[in-house]
């Protein structure tokens, strides 16, 4: 492969740099987070780690290609997600009551993680025209990428993967926002917005999800399941005080309180370890992360790359939030990973490849 | 809505993420700054457990050291509250691993439920090894439950010395509200009877504490310290195994008791009552059946005879009235009664046991041969008032004050008494009963050795004593047990040569009742008697009797024994007091043999 030196100048050395403080914050996290007081497993930092090889491939090689070709073949990669997605729901493993991965040649993966982000290119293709004419979207424009978002986002809620799904829409407005739309538009998603909590309620939560959110409301409301999970939770980054507990002095996780603490709760080891000081740290370079994310965004050279970019901002800045909301009680438990931190391959890959989208979109900012 | 150009939509995403930052910021900062401490001390009792760390009992040893009762290490099966996930797959579960009943597990549940869910509830005690393995195995399944390995009371007599050793049993819901039992809590083992109830506070020691961490499972991770416990106190006692596993035996399937006490200090070398239990059974948690069958037993095995078991006292209470006669001077050696074999008195006649009647006996012959007729006429010229008199001084129908608990007093009756007791006066007649130990006339055992100690140690007695001495378990002496004395007579020398000899004729003289029983190389006295059961219902036999104590000169030890419905004193009762005088001065003798040996 050949490389463009005018490329590997531009690119954007702030986001990677910050990027890899994050992960090597993750890293550090999971090593505590999968041992016990007195051994330790590095089985999964071992995995995490060839994950994050194999995301670094995956930057270089998107980044070689343009993110227009990318995007212009995008339909294919979202019908071969599609069909992965579909696939899980047929052979895929069952794991904690959901069917979510998918075992090919023995590694396993979740494809609806992949789902994200092609997703995003999906929509970018289908819309920057529309952007760079600045017209306003009409009920019908915003018709087609309704379709392509709510079929995989039925096919993952039904794994179920209500997480995945949820970012999965959320995102998809967020672009439709950042597109522009037609206030008739507006009033039209408004209202579906406002319905869909009592449609979702009725028709379409699973009764423990329908339990998260009791226990959301109030948090006494199953002191043995969720409730006693989300308190526990909110014990561990407290009892961090100030200064935290210490790496690897987590008692909180360490002795099972926590469900899920090298996953979906993994902000609560390192709420409790590193205490307020390390979680603001750790809040400020989300924050600058995707501060410096929708810059690439701003900065993008085409329409095409300002959605792409500011689409995969969206699924970092959403997961990251809901991901923290949720450990500190401020959201309802739904299985969200913390981008970089959270164990998990596929989720690193996911965020590794958006990592590669924006780096891609970056060093073509000057192209012409 | 203006124009929105590309730039505002960033605006907007830059608030959004200052807004992000703020909310996360200020939750943070309520959750570890505001609410910091409170929140670091719910992690703490998350995962840190006081346990108890129960102390061992004190050990309880014999004379000469044997050990009587200690413990041995058992495991125990908990259920923490605080732990169980699913309460009925706990509960059900922990019920069919351990074969024990659904409801009692949440009987004990629920007797507990005052204290906090942290508190470990015992559901059994003493598991078997095998049924160990399986809750180990099973442990996952059954969150909340627990063992935990625990001293464990073990008498490795059993039966022997049952009730002077009592046993412990756990505390229950009316004792724990009793001010005696303020510091114990549920589950705590006390002693419920015999010396492990009067020496409770010696016995107990003072549990221990130990941090532990845990697991949100329950399961202990790692101790984090330990205040160790401080092991009970032992006791020393006066009991001579060797001579108790001699009556133990010799009194194997029959009912009755038997104490001997060395007459010079009062402390007490055999204590047997007989039907026994076990007390390893009360120790490892007695079940139902097993408590069902102990106290519903007709034959009353956790009556101690001894101390609780009241008898008329038959002939050997004639030893009292002699003493009381031949002092008064109302009789001398000379007197003589004649027997015919009957005594009429009123429009009745009180027979004498031996039909063809003893002639003209005088007190010598009246105690050997046991002749009633001599005694009936000592008691009428007595009267009963002096008879309760002499009794009292002697400490007869007293309490003993042994240091076991629930001693019974028994009664030795008087004027005042049935006056008092049916607004009755009281007739000669019944002094003719009482004066061979008969009618209103109820003894313990041990307040008969009392008279047998009270004849060889020349009027004086002593208040029977099990414990010697209490020792530290660093073998510090704490307290050595004074001896009290219980009653002192001046009696003349000629009362009590008479009394003595007689008593040595008993068993040394042809003719003698309890001539079958003497010894060759020690001289034994003792008194037999047979006292008339009131209703002839097992099989008609009389309780046996037998007080003795020997040697003749310088007596070392005074005995009792009584076998219910053994028949005469002189066939089942005096053997007894045999077996333990041959064995004690067989050892002896034994012992000074040696020693000459040694001296050659």
């Amino acid at each position: 492969m050949r490389i463009d030196k005018r490329r590997l100048y531009h690119l954007d050395w702030y986001l990677i740099f910050n990027g890899l403080a994050l992960f090597g914050i993750g890293i550090m996290n999971l090593i505590s987070a999968t041992s016990s007081f007195y051994s330790g497993s590095y089985n999964y930092i071992i995995k995490q780690l060839i994950a994050f090889a194999l995301g670094l491939i995956l930057i270089i090689i998107i980044t070689h290609y343009d993110y227009r070709l990318i995007a212009h073949n995008s339909k294919w990669f979202y019908l071969g997600a599609l069909f992965f997605v579909v696939l899980v729901l047929i052979i895929g493993m069952v794991a904690g009551g959901a069917r979510r991965w998918i075992s090919i040649l023995g590694i396993s993966f979740q494809p609806s993680e992949f789902m994200k982000p092609i997703m995003v290119m999906v929509l970018a293709n289908m819309l920057y025209e529309k952007k760079r004419e600045n017209i306003p979207l009409s009920l019908r424009d915003i018709i087609k990428p309704m379709v392509w978002t709510f079929v995989p986002f039925i096919l993952i809620v039904k794994q179920p993967d209500l997480g995945t799904g949820v970012i999965i829409v959320l995102t998809s407005l967020a672009i439709l926002w950042f597109v522009g739309l037609k206030k008739s538009t507006y009033a039209v998603l408004i209202s579906f917005g406002l319905l869909t909590p009592f449609v979702a309620w009725n028709y379409l939560m699973k009764p423990y999800q329908k339990m998260r959110v009791l226990s959301f409301i109030n948090i006494d409301a199953d002191p043995a399941g969720f409730g006693y999970h989300a308190k526990q939770a909110l014990i561990a980054v407290g009892s961090g005080k100030f200064l935290g507990k210490g790496f690897m002095s987590g008692t909180q996780h360490k002795l099972q309180f926590i469900p899920e603490h090298h996953t979906d709760f993994i902000f609560t080891v390192f709420g409790e370890e590193w205490g307020f000081v390390g979680s603001v740290v750790l809040f400020s370079l989300f924050i600058s992360f995707i501060h410096r994310c929708l810059k690439v965004a701003l900065d993008a050279h085409d329409e095409l790359g300002s959605i792409i970019a500011f689409g995969v901002t969206s699924i970092i800045y959403l997961q990251f939030t809901i991901n923290v909301l949720m450990a500190i009680h401020l959201a309802p438990v739904v299985g969200i990973p913390l981008p970089l931190i959270s164990y998990g391959g596929s989720s690193l890959l996911s965020t590794l490849i958006s990592i590669g989208l924006l780096l891609n979109i970056s060093t073509r900012r000057y192209m012409f | 809505m203006k124009e929105e150009t590309p730039t505002s939509k960033f605006k907007w995403c830059n608030l959004i993420l200052i807004i992000t930052m703020t909310v996360l910021l200020i939750r943070l900062w309520d959750l570890q700054i505001m609410r910091g401490s409170e929140m670091r001390k719910l992690s703490e009792q998350n995962r840190i457990r006081v346990k108890k760390v129960i102390a061992p009992r004190g050990i309880i040893y014999d004379r000469s050291g044997r050990v009587l009762a200690d413990t041995r290490p058992s495991f125990n099966v908990y259920i923490t509250p605080e732990d169980i996930k699913d309460f009925s797959q706990t509960v059900d579960g922990l019920a069919k691993l351990l074969d024990v009943d659904r409801d009692d597990v949440i009987d004990k549940l629920k007797a507990a439920s005052r204290m906090p869910p942290s508190f470990p509830v015992k559901i059994k005690s003493d598991i078997p090894m095998d049924e160990v393995a399986k809750i180990e195995a099973h442990r996952v399944y059954i969150p909340g439950a627990s063992i935990q390995i625990e001293p464990k009371r073990n008498y490795p007599y059993g039966k022997m010395l049952a009730h002077t050793l009592g046993y412990v049993s756990e505390i229950n819901d009316e004792e724990l509200k009793t001010k005696e039992y303020k510091d114990y809590s549920p589950g705590d083992y006390i002693g419920k009877y015999g010396l492990e109830k009067n020496y409770e506070n010696y016995l107990r020691g003072v549990d221990g504490e130990k941090r532990v961490e845990v697991d949100a499972r329950g399961r202990e991770v790692r101790t984090l310290d330990i205040i160790e416990p401080t092991a009970g106190n032992s006791l020393h006692l006066n009991i001579d195994m060797d001579l108790q596993e001699v009556v133990e035996n010799s009194m194997e399937n029959k009912k009755g008791g038997c104490v001997a006490i060395d007459p010079k200090t009062g402390g007490v070398l055999v204590l047997a009552s007989r039907p026994a239990f076990d007390p390893n059974k009360f120790a490892s948690g007695i079940t139902k059946e097993d408590w069902k069958a102990i106290a519903l037993d007709k034959t009353h095995p956790l009556q101690n005879r001894v101390t609780q078991g009241r008898y008329p006292p038959g002939s050997t209470f004639k030893i009292a009235l002699a003493l009381k006669a031949l002092e008064l001077g109302i009789i001398n050696e000379r007197t003589t009664f004649l027997c015919r074999g009957g005594f009429p008195f009123g429009n009745r006649v009180f027979r004498c046991w031996k039909k063809g009647g003893h002639g003209n006996v005088a007190v010598h012959r009246a105690i050997v041969e046991s002749c009633d007729v001599f005694f009936y006429n000592v008691g009428l010229k007595l009267g009963i008032d002096r008879i309760h008199e002499m009794a009292a001084s002697i400490g007869l129908g007293k309490l003993t004050g042994i240091d076991l608990p629930g001693e019974k007093q028994g009664l030795v009756p008087s004027a005042a008494w049935k006056k008092k007791t049916y607004g009755q006066p009281w007739y000669e007649g019944e002094t003719v009963s009482v004066a061979i130990g008969q009618g209103a006339v109820w003894l313990t055992p041990i307040q008969l050795a009392q008279l047998a100690s009270f004849v060889a140690n020349d009027g004086v007695t002593f208040r029977p004593q099990l414990v010697n001495k209490v020792v530290s378990p660093e073998g510090k002496v704490l307290k050595v047990f004074e001896h009290v004395m219980n009653s002192n007579i001046k009696l003349k020398k000629e009362t009590l040569k008479l009394v003595k000899d007689g008593m040595r004729g008993v068993v040394n003289e042809p003719g003698g009742t309890a001539y079958g029983s003497r010894l060759q190389n020690v001289a034994m006295c003792g008194k037999t008697g047979t006292a008339q059961t009131a209703s002839l219902d097992k099989g008609g036999h009389d309780h046996a009797w037998f007080i003795a104590y020997a040697p003749s000169e310088e007596p070392a030890i005074a005995i009792t024994a009584l076998v219910e419905h053994g028949g005469h004193g002189s066939s089942a009762a005096a053997p007894i007091a045999k077996a333990i005088t041959e064995n004690l001065f067989r050892v002896k003798t034994e012992i000074k043999e040696a020693k000459a040996h040694e001296n050659r």
